[in-house]
């Protein structure tokens, strides 16, 4: 497998905080990453050190064959941190003119063509100072992407954005990997628009990977049998520890190889089976799973 | 890429009409136009003020051009055409601290480049700044020669184009060095009020370190003096422009030594930005 980044022992420490605590992370050449954690997992610390915006404290990256910050990688990416703010004089259009300059010169069409491609034509020559949040994180991604780069990272990349907004973000970050060839590294909190968008993921907390894989190998690893039958009883006495009850319902907890010979054993068992299909895990799931993360910990804490 | 940290810089400044105004436009349009209500009061009081005023600005005597403009570029440098022209710098400077811009920008040139960008940017502006307080010189005496009816010289009898050419740089190279503290100071405290008043506060303090030094016993002469106080390197290399090392009673090393204490104060500070800028960690800006 091809590699665009790698991560090795990457540790950075705020005084007795370690934002990342010796990553090591290796990114695929092509398709939609994603990178999800709990808020302080390292995320947005990781990316800023991608860029050379911050050092490490130990460890090192390679980032399209050179180190972090060498300038001939640094020219080939593109890059969104957090919700970004612009000079407040300058108009959508002048913005991306200031950025593409120095970067060696942007056309006009160009920049025509990502206005139009993000939602801001109609808002190109008005100043950012009164733009919504939704329109900053638009006119980031624009800017991010006006240069063509072979290596993408966008920090929560529709974040304030509407509905519409986001379907057409999803559409247009499928679009740049899928026919530009471009790789897209991506952090959200928005689980299920990163379990419809990313190929692979790397679920972080507290400074460290916990998890990393193919979506499908993620979500398939936590799939269950949902089956319903008459008798019920007979059906858990079947299937033992394995079963659980949902609602009318039996859920089996086995790989998908052994479905066949479950339904042969409640079928030999004794079992009427009426409806059987398997059920994957979503992300979310394996987010909580891996994090150990639970809704009333998150509110306990913030209360 | 320098090239390109330049066009970026220039462009965003010239969108920016706010630093602009204040830093080129502001000090001209004032002196020409307080210039011109005092010559409408000497002109219309000039029976009254004829014993107050220095004789010179009521007699019909020719006005000398080239005089006049050598003074003004001797005395440009002075602290408020400085405290303005260093809000135009603070902002070129402190601008991407303050609109949390380094993350745009910081990954599409090289940090080198993008701070030397900004100096060229600031020099260019003290260039405009210059041109633009000699131009309202130029258009406060010609308001005054109508209005007084005198006639203009362009006589360099007194003070050659030499001088003015001197006077001129030497004031531009004193404003260079107060906008290379500025950005040693917008670059290590990341704060545009910094940028602003610690240059400020550094020519008020030099202002009075020559006198100071005289009395520690410290040689104006040596080179100890001129390094210390570019202000007084100034006020050397002033002195041997107007008069020559003799006339000036100034010994044969005194404009070199004067010469390097100012470049020193330009460049020291340019050197050290970008050194601690490299390093630099943009988390937060």
């Amino acid at each position: 497998m091809e590699t665009v980044i790698d991560i090795r022992g990457l540790t950075k420490t705020y005084g007795t905080v370690r934002a990342l605590d010796g990553l090591t992370l290796s990114i695929p050449r092509g398709g939609v990453y994603g990178i999800l954690g709990p808020n302080g997992a390292g995320k947005s610390t990781l990316f800023r050190t991608l860029l050379g915006l911050i050092r490490p404290t130990a460890g090192d990256a390679t980032i399209m064959g050179g180190p972090i910050g060498a300038p001939t990688s640094m020219r080939r990416m593109g890059s969104m941190i957090e919700t970004p703010r612009f000079p407040p004089f300058l108009t959508a259009r002048q913005v991306l003119e200031w950025l593409g300059r120095a970067h060696g010169g942007v056309t006009s069409t160009e920049i025509d063509h990502w206005l139009q491609r993000v939602g801001l034509a109609e808002a190109a020559d008005r100043r950012v100072r009164g733009f919504s949040v939704g329109m900053l994180q638009r006119l980031g991604v624009a800017a991010a992407l006006m240069t063509k780069p072979d290596l993408v990272i966008l920090d929560e990349p529709t974040s304030g954005m509407d509905p519409p907004g986001i379907q057409e973000m999803r559409a247009l970050i499928r679009s740049l990997a899928d026919n530009d060839g471009v790789t897209i590294i991506l952090a959200s909190h928005q689980l299920q628009e990163v379990q419809r968008v990313c190929d692979r993921v790397a679920i972080f907390n507290k400074g460290k990977v916990v998890t990393e894989g193919r979506v499908s190998d993620l979500t398939a690893a936590g799939e269950r049998l949902r089956l319903s039958v008459t008798p019920l009883a007979r059906a858990l006495a079947v299937l033992g520890d394995r079963a659980s009850l949902d609602g009318d319902a039996v859920l089996a907890s086995v790989p998908r190889a052994e479905g066949p010979a479950v339904i042969k054993a409640l079928v030999e068992g004794g079992v009427d089976i009426e409806e059987a299909r398997w059920i994957g895990a979503d992300l979310e799931d394996v987010f909580m799973d891996q994090t150990g993360w639970t809704g009333v910990q998150e509110l306990n804490h913030a209360g | 890429m320098l090239a390109d940290a330049i066009r970026s810089e220039t462009y965003r400044l010239s969108k920016n009409r706010t630093a602009l105004f204040w830093s080129v436009l502001f000090i001209p349009i004032i002196s020409v136009v307080l210039g011109v209500i005092a010559i409408i009061v000497a002109k219309a009081h000039e029976a009254d003020l004829a014993g107050k005023l220095p004789p010179e600005l009521l007699q019909r005597a020719p006005l000398n051009l080239a005089e006049s403009l050598v003074k003004s570029a001797a005395d440009f440098a002075n602290p408020i055409v400085l405290l303005f022209i260093l809000i135009g710098a603070a902002t070129i400077y402190a601008g991407d601290y303050r609109w949390e811009t380094w993350r745009l920008i910081s990954a599409r040139n090289t940090r080198p480049n993008l701070l030397t960008g900004k100096v060229v940017v600031v020099i260019g502006l003290t260039v405009l700044a210059t041109v633009a307080g000699l131009l309202a010189d130029i258009v406060t005496h010609l308001v005054q020669a109508v209005i007084l009816s005198r006639s203009l010289s362009f006589s360099t009898d007194g003070a050659g184009f030499t001088d003015f050419v001197q006077l001129t740089l030497l004031s531009w190279a004193r404003i260079i060095q107060f906008t290379m503290l500025a950005l040693l100071a917008a670059t290590v405290t990341r704060s545009l009020l910094a940028a602003l008043f610690v240059p400020l506060v550094i020519s008020v303090a030099q202002f009075f370190l020559p006198q100071m030094l005289m009395q520690m016993g410290v040689s104006p002469e040596g080179w100890v003096a001129p390094l210390l106080s570019p202000g007084l390197a100034t006020d050397l290399l002033k002195a041997v422009i107007h008069g020559g090392m003799e006339a000036a009673g100034l010994p044969p090393q005194a404009a070199l030594k004067a010469v390097t204490g100012l470049a020193l104060w330009i460049v020291g500070p340019f050197v050290a930005a970008v050194a601690y800028f490299k390093r630099q960690d943009l988390s937060k800006e």
